[in-house]
């Protein structure tokens, strides 16, 4: 089997793409370049294509298929599902940010305007239920 | 890192989910952060980041956001995810941080 090894790095390139996105999704370098996988998987795509172009023996055409099909599935959830639709702008450099009241995790109300002339502010909007 | 402690920093991380966590960033910040719940997504939506049925389950959700105000309140810096795969980097909110003003 070893002169289908095009093939089997093919699918280790796959793999790795998946695994290590899932397992490094805490890191932001690559958390926020989703990208990173589409081009592992065109690479896999590469390898694959050459492969079956030499000889379409069913190991290159089944690696070949593999890669195409997460490709595919990989852009569409990149480009089509992962996709938040443009909203009209509300917030502006160089305006301020609208006040607001909400709780915290002990039941607390909390008001933007109350650090004002006392510390900046950072505020974080997460999706919830991630 | 450290200084940005004395400069009380403060971290409201804001979503619908009470139990959601802003620990990296804080930790980053070596700041103080808070967890504050907007459940019914009033405040999102007045700031413009909702994002219509964007949860798993079809509910609404928030839009990735960082804004970094300034005492005055004032909005200096900001980040829109336009893709839900986006989480804020701390490294680039700390950055943003520290190029304010005394």
């Amino acid at each position: 089997m070893i002169r289908y090894w095009p093939a089997l790095l093919s699918l280790l390139v796959s793999l790795a793409a998946i695994a290590g996105y899932v397992v490094f999704l805490r890191v932001p370098a690559i958390r926020n370049h989703p990208g990173l996988y589409l081009i592992a998987f065109a690479v896999a795509t590469l390898i694959a294509g050459a492969a079956t172009w030499r000889a379409a023996r069913w190991p290159n055409v089944a690696a070949l298929a593999l890669s195409v099909v997460l490709l595919l599935l990989g852009g569409y959830f990149n480009f089509v599902l992962a996709r938040i639709p443009p909203a009209p702008t509300v917030l502006r450099v160089g305006e301020p940010a609208p006040d607001f009241t909400l709780p915290d995790a002990s039941g607390a109300a909390v008001s933007l305007a109350s650090f004002r002339e006392r510390a900046p502010v950072v505020l974080v909007f997460y999706r919830g239920y991630w | 890192m450290t200084e940005l402690g004395d400069e009380g920093i403060q971290i409201l991380a804001i979503s619908p989910d009470p139990n959601e966590k802003s620990q990296e960033l804080a930790r980053k910040l070596h700041a103080r952060y808070r967890f504050l719940t907007d459940r019914d997504l009033a405040v999102t939506r007045r700031y413009g980041l909702l994002h219509a049925h964007g949860g798993h389950r079809g509910q609404d959700v928030a839009r990735p956001t960082t804004v970094v105000l300034d005492r005055r309140g004032v909005i200096r810096w900001l980040r829109l995810a336009d893709s839900i795969q986006i989480r804020p980097d701390p490294a680039d909110v700390a950055r943003a941080v520290r190029g304010l003003a005394p």
